[in-house]
């Protein structure tokens, strides 16, 4: 109630007033970026202790007909308990084991009473986890040889410890050692500085920095999917922004960061929003369908950086790379090393926010829908169906290109080949498993991201390739597309619901 | 639809649509573009002398003189275009314009020396191979009413297969019909989920793309490299006994890699099964208008899955010859997107088995001639440097677009494509 009356206040405010406040809000939030990341990033990292904190307060108020003097209790009585546990972690080494276990339940129980629309999309993770993990038991050589050697009890011994150990790695390298950051926290707050606690987060950190770029692509997806455009140029959308905003990041080094950065910024967005819009160009005047044109874009610009990175922009003969970007124009980290996350990923929320305002809130969003919808209708209503084409292709060109610059500026300050890492044709994946609309295509980033930081981690110490990640991240779309499938293993009784289904794509002609 | 609703109505009135004009336009750039390498490209002793690897020389050409020959009759087509707005010969002559533009390049290039032209034709059927075989799948998909944007990872994972199994069996045939089985296997994959679970088909072929991607690899970092199981060797052309004696066109068509025969064979096989037998036209009948095909007692959903496998095993094919064909081992994405050049090919030859395999091909010869112009480095006028491997690497790539938007532009695509199909 509270939120309303406040949220009617400001609304009754005047516009320079709210322009104000937005003002002092953004200001307020750059001026404690700093102790808001390694907020996010402990909580992140300590998600157990956090999830099951929370339910100690909300749990008792469920409960019907108990005096508020009892519910506050309860709470104090289980977040004791809760301290407890967490001392005992840390001093007794009997591990985190039964607070893993606790906020595995508070999760379960939390997703069946009170989100159930989430059992679907967190049955679908468990499971592709699950097959993941059986794909790497019967790929595992050691596992046969146990088999050869010890017999089938041996070898299924070798087989769960060794997915342990990966998925340990993998939970490591994505979110951090729980213990680790505790340890953090305890030397900080004894004035040891900030030195440990910031190396423990590393793990959360690289999650969220694999997830900018996947936000960026996955919105540059998911806003053509609204138009019933289908952008498979992605991949080679991000690399056009990347170049053009590296060449001028190192092209005029005289700027001031404030100059240079946006400018970067922008004309890396536009660049690509350009390519891009080649396609909505084509399609708007002649009808050549954007799959293919997208597609045939992308092996263009391909083969335009191949010429470009390893000819006139090469800097050392042989590297096929460009010379870095001058420091002023790096998107600036929050902390030190190794914590890299950096500006790139509020803006990439901040995208979200605007591509959401812009779908939702907008005459143009509107538009834009109404074409996805029912391009015939949206004609006939007067809307200009080719002036949406070509503008939707454009932003979604931009929102790739800036997938590329906040890769280029904010972590290699320069562009190689053999750049393109797959995010293109994961974004499409991302647009789909956030259903088009941007904090779904957030929430599927950051998961993806999760998964990529630790792939990497779980490669180096568990001996398993990267690659398990795309098949879990292709079991999680088969299980969210088709929930049917997930309600026959689990038997859960089907929810008959009318969704409103967003059109995808349409015709390769129409 | 959205151009054509607004062009046409414009283009009854002037008696000729944009896409006349276009086209026209775009031939008429060909042709400017011959005549121009003609005149400053080349001597007017130059001659270019083709040969072929049993024949020695077959023939030379002034190429001087063979250029502007082209280039006027490139311009004269055009002409003819905005003057008759000849439909009904459309997509000969464009066909023809390309042709004989990319021939007149060919002629430019070897001029003032030699070029084997045989292989440069064998070449571009080797290239063209995967191509038509991916297009040639999609086609059996899309016919039916399925969207299949998933060949290329059909043909990675026949690829990947195709490795493993002729290494086990020590027999590259097996491998070849294990590749073919499994870009089937993942074709039921695709069927089941786009048509017992309707899951959008865009999306099913995308899980069917990623999961291919990370499977192959994983699979030959965890199971083919430490077993040991990844050189199988390759294909070795195979000279078929009388016709490959044929002057000329027997060292082009006739000495081969076999899964180029096989290629051509299932062309035909296609085209006849496609067009001219009761199933294909039921087939293409629940590609149109399942519910008609339903009521005359088509087995709507039966057809689909049944195309949709068989589409998935010539992919797997496709697959083999990235494999077995050519290096005789796995790489990471070795198919790099050519299943994406095969879909274009597909919407370039207009959902036909034929079409697509001359698209296939103008695409092979891109690549043959990218291949020939780094050992011949022919200078380019004016700036007199030799163009960029990378330039002609896009050629095809470009032509796709502009065709696509001149002239394929209402390239009709099945009707019912996308939609799962309910009974009532």
């Amino acid at each position: 109630m509270a939120e309303l009356k406040l949220r009617q206040r400001i609304g009754t405010l005047p516009r320079w007033a709210k322009l104000a406040l937005l003002a002092a809000l953004v200001a307020l939030v750059v001026l404690l970026s700093k102790w808001l990341v390694l907020i996010l990033l402990i909580v992140m990292g300590l998600w157990p202790i956090v999830l099951l904190a929370i339910l100690g307060v909300v749990v008792p108020s469920w409960i019907p007909r108990l005096s508020s003097g009892f519910r506050w209790a309860l709470t104090a009585v289980w977040e004791a308990l809760l301290a407890a546990l967490v001392y005992a972690a840390m001093k007794a080494s009997i591990g985190l084991w039964p607070i893993f276990a606790l906020a595995f339940g508070g999760m379960l129980l939390l997703i069946f009473t009170k989100l159930r629309g989430m059992i679907v999309p967190f049955l679908a993770v468990v499971t592709a986890l699950i097959i993941g993990a059986v794909v790497i038991m019967v790929t595992d050589q050691a596992v046969y040889q146990a088999l050869r050697e010890g017999g089938i009890v041996e070898a299924l011994k070798v087989a769960v410890a060794n997915v342990t150990q990966a998925y340990g790695a993998l939970y490591v390298g994505a979110l951090g050692d729980p213990l680790k950051i505790l340890n953090g926290i305890g030397e900080w707050l004894s004035g040891e500085g900030t030195k440990a606690l910031v190396t423990s987060l590393r793990g959360p950190s690289d999650s969220l920095v694999q997830s900018v770029p996947y936000i960026f692509a996955g919105l540059a997806v998911a806003l053509g999917f609204r138009a019933g455009l289908f952008n498979i140029g992605v991949e080679g959308q991000i690399g056009i922004g990347w170049m053009a905003a590296v060449v001028v990041g190192f092209s005029v080094p005289g700027l001031p960061a404030i100059i240079l950065l946006p400018l970067a910024m922008v004309t890396g967005a536009v660049a690509a929003g350009l390519w891009a819009s080649i396609a909505g160009f084509l399609k708007a005047r002649t009808g050549a369908h954007e799959v293919i044109t997208t597609i045939m874009l992308n092996y263009i610009s391909y083969r335009l950086m191949a010429w470009l990175l390893c000819g006139p922009l090469e800097f050392t003969q042989g590297t096929c790379r460009t010379q870095d970007v001058v420091p002023a124009a790096y998107l600036p980290r929050f902390l030190n090393h190794p914590v890299t996350l950096h500006w790139g990923f509020f803006l990439a929320l901040l995208a979200a926010l605007v591509v959401g305002w812009y779908l939702f809130r907008t005459t143009w969003g509107f538009e834009l829908r109404a074409v996805g919808a029912n391009p015939n209708a949206a004609r006939y209503g007067g809307m200009k169906v080719g002036r949406t084409f070509v503008v939707t292709m454009f932003l979604s060109g931009c929102l790739a290109g800036l997938s590329g610059v906040s890769q280029g500026l904010g972590i290699t300050h320069n562009i190689a080949l053999g750049f393109q890492s797959g995010y293109g044709f994961d974004s499409i994946a991302l647009a789909l498993l956030g259903k088009s609309h941007p904090a779904g295509v957030v929430a599927a980033s950051i998961l993806f991201g999760v998964l990529r930081a630790g792939a990497s981690r779980m490669q180096s110490i568990a001996g398993v390739p990267t690659e398990i990640v795309q098949i879990i991240q292709a079991m999680v779309i088969i299980f969210i597309a088709a929930p049917a499938i997930i309600q026959t293993i689990y038997r859960l009784r089907q929810v008959k619901r009318e969704e409103a289904q967003v059109v995808f794509s349409r015709g390769w002609g129409a | 639809m959205a151009a054509h609703a607004q062009a046409i109505p414009v283009s009854k009135k002037a008696g000729l649509s944009r896409r006349d004009l276009l086209t026209a336009a775009f031939m008429f750039l060909v042709g400017a573009i011959v005549l121009l390498l003609g005149r400053y490209g080349d001597q007017p002793a130059d001659r270019a002398i083709f040969t072929d690897e049993v024949m020695g020389t077959l023939f030379s050409l002034p190429s001087q003189a063979t250029l502007y020959v082209i280039g006027s009759v490139c311009l004269f087509l055009a002409g003819a275009r905005l003057y008759r707005g000849a439909h009904s010969v459309e997509l000969v002559v464009v066909w023809g314009v390309i042709f004989l533009a990319a021939f007149g390049f060919l002629v430019w290039m070897t001029s003032g020396t030699k070029l084997n032209l045989t292989g440069m034709v064998r070449d571009t059927l080797t290239y063209a191979t995967p191509l038509t075989l991916g297009a040639m799948a999609g086609i059996f998909c899309e016919r039916s009413g399925v969207f299949n944007i998933a060949i290329e990872g059909m043909m990675l994972a026949g690829a990947f297969t195709a490795v493993g199994a002729a290494s086990l069996f020590d027999n590259l045939w097996v491998g070849v019909l294990v590749a073919s089985l499994t870009g089937g296997l993942m074709a039921v994959l695709h069927a089941i989920l786009s048509i017992k679970y309707k899951v959008d088909q865009i999306i099913s072929g995308t899980v069917i793309n990623i999961l291919a991607s990370g499977a192959t690899r994983f699979l030959n970092i965890r199971l083919l490299e430490p077993a040991g199981l990844s050189t199988p060797g390759h294909f070795d052309p195979i000279a078929i006994p009388i016709l490959s004696k044929i002057p000329v066109l027997g060292p082009m068509l006739f000495i081969n890699q076999p899964i180029v025969y096989i290629m051509l064979g299932l062309l035909v096989v296609v085209n006849y099964v496609i067009f001219a037998t009761p199933w294909g036209l039921r087939m293409r009948a629940c590609g149109e208008h399942p519910r008609a095909a339903d009521t005359v007692g088509v087995h709507v959903n039966r057809t689909r899955y049944i195309s949709v496998i068989i589409g998935g095993l010539i992919a797997g094919i496709g697959g083999a010859y990235f494999s077995l064909g050519q290096v005789g081992t796995f790489e990471d994405n070795m198919t790099g997107g050519q299943g994406f050049v095969a879909l274009a090919a597909m919407i370039f030859g207009r959902w036909n088995p034929t079409g697509a395999f001359m698209a296939a091909l103008l695409f092979g010869f891109a690549d043959a001639l990218q291949v020939k112009m780094q050992i011949l480095e022919p200078l380019l006028p004016f700036v007199n440097a030799p163009i960029p491997p990378e330039f002609l690497q896009t050629v095809p790539y470009v032509l796709t677009i502009v065709v696509l938007a001149g002239v394929v532009g209402r390239a009709i695509p099945p009707a019912a494509g996308g939609k799962p199909y309910e009974k009532q």
